[in-house]
């Protein structure tokens, strides 16, 4: 970076203080967008107004899908019967789109620390912010900061310390709560709802002839470790929403679901044909192969969304060095805005 | 009218448009890209409507009416709403890694304004 030419990316932060004082925010090229917006709004309506109404007759795959599902696959929800069954195999390529989603999310988030648990930022990075200047005596600044710290109580003790639940803490500590559970209104509401809610999600999933399917069943078994974790803490929880335990059980569904759909092609002759015996209709079983899928897809939904959900919860905070400082000094005359930054610090 | 559904829909997929296309903070361009999902949702939906329709569930239809009468206009179109459910599940997934990325850049570049995040132009 030479002097005459500054690089516009590394002005530093404060030189762009005011702009960012402001409560709008910048918006960028809105003629341009809004002209594009208009075309797309414009070609959108042209296609839409010609789409078929509420009186058109049903498309040709819709009444194929109605006419199948009972007589073919001995259920009563076309919608079950398109996902598992006749559009089985897109089903099956979103699966691992879904997988493919949770990977990346998965190996995005990862941290540096030993990957035993998803919540361990806190210890991650202990040694090296212990190294920091050991000789350099602590000037004000960082002796306030540090004391700031400890009345955190952001230390490896701090666990025992702190209450497993706000109702063991004196009433009226002028420091926020810190207990990881809820309070006892919202853990005897939880005890109450998790089980219902826990079931209902296997209902939605294991009478496959009413409407539901993996793909609920699977949002609301994330619901329910949601809201364990949010009443009861992690502690609570660690021993089953790991990595190891939740990873292993999604490729276990991933697996279910691969040997389901390719055992149709090496009985039937057919990637995703039914070679179960087809149970009569309104019982668990009706619905043969779609019924094994939609259960492995309640697995692979499941635990997929809790590990992307916990992965993105306990991301490390792996922040890049903060460069404003030095790049000050190197480079602090070159702006008119750095320049009046520098005369406010030596007024100060 | 289901026309009106329609043209909501295309103007939820505009207003999230418009919002990637202007704003330079990325969280506003996922939420962004979230009303564009959005917006294919209740099209799909609407698509599957028709009047006076019941729910694609085959158990009692309404009136003595057989299922294959069903299929012939009187229920909602089954396919339709099993691509709804596709778009949702893709839509979540896709939300999640976009999400990972912003707090990855916002980590590395310390801003959330993608133009500031300038070592990608070439």
């Amino acid at each position: 970076m030479t002097k005459t030419d500054p690089d516009p990316a590394r002005i530093s932060p404060r030189a762009r203080a005011p702009r960012e004082a402001v409560e709008s925010e910048p918006r960028h090229r809105v003629v341009v967008g809004a002209v594009l917006t208009a075309g797309i709004a414009a070609a959108l309506t042209a296609a839409l107004v010609h789409l078929p109404r509420e009186h058109a007759m049903l498309p040709q795959v819709a009444r194929q899908a109605l006419e199948v599902a009972l007589p073919g696959w001995k259920l009563l929800e076309p919608v079950n019967e398109v996902v598992y069954g006749t559009r089985g195999f897109d089903t099956f390529g979103e699966t691992f789109l879904l997988l493919a989603a949770v990977i990346s999310v998965v190996v995005l988030s990862r941290s540096r620390e030993a990957r035993s648990g998803y919540f361990g930022e806190d210890v991650a990075g202990l040694r090296e912010q212990a190294r920091i200047d050991p000789d350099e005596p602590a000037d004000t600044d960082e002796r306030r900061a540090r004391a700031a710290e400890d009345a955190e109580g952001e230390d490896e003790n701090e666990e025992e310390r702190r209450p497993g639940t706000p109702d063991a803490e004196s009433i009226g500590t002028p420091a926020p709560e810190k207990a990881e559970a809820m309070s006892v209104v919202v853990r005897g509401a939880m005890r109450a709802a998790t089980p219902i809610l826990a079931v209902t999600g296997c209902y939605l999933v294991a009478w496959g002839y009413s409407p539901g399917g993996g793909f609920p069943g699977g949002a609301v078994a994330l619901g329910v470790v949601m809201l364990v974790y949010a009443a009861f803490g992690r502690r609570r929880i660690q021993k089953v929403v790991r990595p190891s335990l939740l990873e292993t059980i999604e490729l276990a569904g991933a697996a279910l679901i691969i040997a389901t759909e390719a055992l149709g092609l090496a009985l039937k002759g057919s990637f995703s044909a039914n070679w179960l015996p087809l149970e009569p209709e309104q019982t668990i079983r009706s619905g043969g192969v779609a019924q094994l899928f939609s259960a492995g897809e309640l697995v692979e939904v499941g635990t997929g969304l809790t590990i992307a959900v916990f992965a993105l919860l306990a991301m490390g905070h792996d922040w890049s060095p903060d460069e404003s400082e030095e790049e000050e000094e190197e480079n602090g005359d070159h702006s008119e805005a750095d320049d009046a930054d520098q005369g406010q610090e030596a007024r100060r | 009218m289901i026309l009106a559904n329609y043209l909501v829909s295309a103007l939820l997929f505009c207003a999230g448009l418009y919002t990637v296309l202007t704003r330079r903070n990325l969280i506003k361009m996922v939420m962004g890209l979230s009303l564009m999902e959005s917006s294919t949702y209740l099209l799909f939906i609407s698509m599957a409507y028709r009047s006076g329709s019941t729910a694609p569930v085959l158990l009692s239809p309404p009136n003595g009416q057989s299922p294959q009468q069903l299929a012939h206009g009187n229920g909602a179109d089954p396919v339709l709403q099993n691509f709804c459910l596709t778009a949702i599940v893709i839509g979540v997934a896709v939300t999640a890694v976009f999400l990972t990325v912003v707090v990855r850049i916002a980590q590395h570049y310390r801003t959330l304004d993608a133009d500031e995040i300038r070592e990608l132009r070439g």
